[in-house]
């Protein structure tokens, strides 16, 4: 049976690897800023960027021999912390096809992984869609 | 009236395509349409004077352009390093006009 997608107001695809530049911390950037205006928001990550919220993360990056007490949070610890905070508004997805192709089908609980054909009906479900970055 | 917001990440640096982006911006303020033009990431470094000449005829033809004030930061820029026009936003500014009912938006 075909899951329910929650409408919103804005969708982001995120198609940009993750470290190449600065475009995860400004689509987070974003999100963030559209959620405390109280924006009903869904992310889409394709390519590597579905390797955001891969589970194998953990909590934390690798410590910094440079500031050994320091934690530092891991891309999967920032927007599970995300979507904890705004249970409601916030709702990511990932591409099951990218995640798996790239063995990253292990993912934090709180994201939903969907079939690559769906990403049609999630565009329709959005009221504006902004695709950020290149697979 | 419909508001169209462009938001460039690239910069000049990642190729010809950060100039053709806001040449489309400069067609459609010619046009009389009413268009903001948002610089994020490196795509700030185009704000800087003389870095892209275009820009000023954007400006000139009643195009609004931003730069994104953490981008300004983080490349060690001063206001007085961009062109005139340019006005240095939050992101919280950007969302606002992303959720604005009539606004088109297209990140390049």
């Amino acid at each position: 049976m075909a899951q329910k997608i929650t409408p919103t107001d804005v969708m982001l695809a995120v198609y940009g690897s993750p470290h190449q530049t600065e475009l995860i911390t400004t689509a987070l950037r974003l999100t963030q800023a559209l959620l405390d205006r109280g924006a009903r928001v869904q992310i889409w990550t394709c390519g590597d960027a579905t390797g955001l919220t891969r589970s194998t993360l953990g909590r934390t990056k690798p410590r910094n021999v440079l500031r050994w007490t320091t934690d530092y949070p891991s891309s999967a610890s920032v927007i599970s912390d995300l979507l904890d905070e705004y249970p409601d508004l916030l709702h990511w997805y990932v591409c099951r096809f990218c995640s798996d192709e790239r063995g990253m089908s292990e993912q934090i609980p709180q994201v939903r992984r969907r079939p690559p054909f769906t990403f049609w009906d999630h565009t329709k479900s959005a009221g504006k869609l902004l695709t950020l970055g290149v697979c | 009236m419909t508001e169209h917001l462009l938001i460039e990440s690239g910069g000049p640096s990642a190729g010809q395509g950060c100039e053709r982006f806001v040449e489309d911006a400069l067609h459609l303020a010619r046009s009389g349409r009413s268009t903001s033009l948002f610089l994020v990431d490196n795509a700030v470094t185009a704000a800087v004077r003389g870095a892209m000449p275009v820009l000023d005829r954007f400006v000139g033809e009643g195009g609004e352009l931003m730069v994104d004030s953490v981008a300004v930061r983080q490349r060690a820029l001063e206001p007085g390093d961009f062109v005139a026009a340019a006005r240095i936003v939050e992101m919280d500014d950007v969302a606002s006009m992303i959720l604005a009912a009539d606004t088109r938006v297209v990140w390049h």
